[in-house]
């Protein structure tokens, strides 16, 4: 079997405590994997440590203790990873320059890699397609398009590079319910032909579980379940995880 | 008594340089007193502009073409400045989108809501915001809006809503900037808070559980007027209209595993004048000649009022379905 594409191992992160305030403990104890291919859904309450175990999965904070493997290998520096992993996050306007018209937008990720210009032009036309937008979206600036829109941009954006690895961090939490369910649809095509390993946060349950293949709920930095997202459609094991799908639905 | 709020026909229109936009086609909408209500419907139709026309509440590029919207029984439209100022401050409460743009950033949370009240004391002050249930009113009394939560942030913008006893409170999609366990809390704080004042709420928003949760009545909006308004449990269990029941299939939660959401083709129509054809026709999959001929107007049908010229074929189909299954 290959090497999952990222790994944890025992992780915990530690946020340093100050004058009068003990160390917190954001993240416990976490070991998961994720494979090629698979996307992992990550469901939780506010506070849960869903988001910083997103940023110890996109090497932005090192875990206190434990390790991180990346396609086999220990992490290393984020600077040696260029390209090979991405993000989306709730609000596309977070992602996307004001004043860059989109398509500048898209390109810039080939930029840092090096890519030629011509070679960046046809990969940029070929992401925008692939996303279900038209290329003459490329010359408009963001606050020319839908929220929609922008949102299938910011994706664009973020698998021009053709990442192994990819978190979506409430990506489809601001969208109409319709929109959304474009979305959602476009990431589970998108992964399908390009096999990249996801990881989903979102606080909405519904939308993870028809995204993902496996669903890990954390409480209090902790993951208190992880299984199959069939699981979810029935009953879960964790008496915590069949309060959150009560509340949800 | 009359009904808190009515909407006739009402025609809202935003004139742009170079395109005259439609965003409200002679919508009719009816708000009982002590009940609530949620508008839903995709961006674009068509809910913000009618929630805010409650307090004439529109952009200076929005104009009135035709038609009137009472609250208790006064037009908002004929209303003088004073007489819209005073419906403003004693009858309705706002709430908000986003409570950072809501509250001012350079005054302490205690002082606005002090000023909602009417210059109040801090005693007051203080029971308002236990109200609304703010742990520890004291410290977010001091703490300036960029200190606290957006939970938090969002209590005291309710507080100053309901600060002056309103007949009515107008959530705007009260809780998307919100966290999830955070949104529930804060829609059952405003459920509750509406309850015991006795007050209406109406909710808009895009979200259908949420407001199957915490709305009494539903009205689907679509093409600038609600296209199916009756109870929540009715609507949503058994949609009468094409459009409410491609949004429950939209939605992510009904579906079993394996199944693939079906988003609804197209996109919401930007009217540029008063539709003559059904609105969704051109997205709907039952359309039929008549749709692109004729106007639907709202009639009743099976304790609802749609406005769709197969609102009966649409639910025979449902129970057909229901008759099949096992």
């Amino acid at each position: 079997m290959s090497e999952p594409v990222v790994r944890l191992r025992d992780v915990w992160v530690t946020y340093r405590g100050g004058f009068f305030r003990p160390a917190f403990d954001a993240v416990r104890e976490v070991s998961l994997d994720i494979a090629a291919g698979e996307t992992l859904g990550l469901v939780g309450e506010s506070g849960s440590g869903k988001s910083t175990l997103g940023r110890v999965c996109l090497g932005l904070t090192a875990p206190s203790r434990g390790e991180m493997f990346f396609e086999g290998q220990p992490f290393g520096r984020l600077r040696n990873r260029r390209g090979q992993l991405s993000v989306v996050l709730q609000f596309p306007e977070w992602a996307l320059n004001p004043r860059l018209r989109c398509g500048r937008s898209v390109e810039e990720p080939l930029v840092v890699l090096g890519v030629s210009a011509e070679e960046r032009k046809r990969r940029v036309a070929a992401m925008l397609e692939h996303v279900g937008l038209d290329a003459a979206i490329a010359d408009r600036l963001p606050g020319q398009l839908s929220g929609g829109q922008r949102q299938r941009v910011a994706i664009a954006r973020a698998l021009v590079t053709e990442p192994r690895f990819i978190v979506f961090d409430e990506a489809v939490s601001a969208l109409d319910v319709s929109v959304q369910a474009q979305v959602l649809n476009l990431i589970r095509d998108l992964q399908a032909k390009h096999g990249f390993g996801a990881l989903f946060i979102s606080h909405d349950i519904a939308a993870t579980r028809y995204l993902c293949h496996r669903i890990a709920v954390m409480r209090e930095g902790e993951i208190v379940e992880i299984g199959p997202s069939e699981r979810f459609y029935g009953q879960p094991e964790h008496e915590y995880s069949r309060a959150l799908l009560a509340a949800a639905l | 008594m009359s009904a808190l709020i009515e909407a006739r026909g009402l025609t809202i229109a935003y004139a742009a340089r170079e395109r005259h936009a439609v965003a409200l086609d002679a919508a009719d909408l009816t708000v009982e007193r002590d009940e609530s209500l949620a508008l839903v419907g995709e961006s674009g139709s068509g809910k913000t502009t009618l929630g805010m026309a409650i307090g004439r509440l529109l952009p200076p590029e929005a104009r009135r073409e035709s038609g009137d919207l009472l609250v208790d029984g006064h037009s908002v439209f004929v209303a003088g400045d004073e007489e819209l100022r005073a419906l403003r401050r004693d009858k309705l409460g706002f709430v908000f989108q986003n409570p950072m743009t809501a509250l001012d950033p350079t005054m302490r949370a205690g002082r606005q809501v002090a000023l909602a009240l009417g210059g109040a004391n801090a005693e007051t002050v203080r029971e308002l915001l236990a109200r609304v249930e703010l742990p520890d009113p004291d410290r977010v009394m001091r703490s300036f809006p960029h200190q606290l939560s957006g939970g938090m942030a969002q209590r005291v913008v309710i507080a100053m809503a309901i600060a002056r006893k309103p007949l009515a409170l107008i959530a705007d999609e009260p809780t998307a900037s919100l966290d999830a366990s955070v949104r529930d809390r804060v829609m059952e704080t405003l459920g509750r808070l509406r309850a015991e004042t006795r007050a209406s709420l109406v909710i808009l928003s895009h979200d259908l559980r949420m407001v199957a949760r915490h709305a009494g009545r539903v009205a689907v909006m679509y093409g600038g007027r609600p296209v199916e308004t009756g109870p929540v449990e009715r609507v949503l269990k058994q949609p009468a209209h094409p459009y409410t029941r491609a949004l429950l299939r939209a939605g992510a939660g009904g579906e079993k595993p394996g199944e693939r959401l079906e988003p609804i083709a197209g996109s919401p129509p930007v009217l540029a004048a008063r539709a003559e054809s059904c609105a969704f026709a051109p997205r709907c999959p039952m359309r039929q000649a008549v749709c692109s001929q004729n106007r639907p107007e709202p009639r009743a049908v099976e304790g609802r009022l749609v406005a769709c010229h197969f609102a009966e074929a649409m639910l025979a189909e449902r129970h057909a379905v229901e008759e099949t299954k096992p």
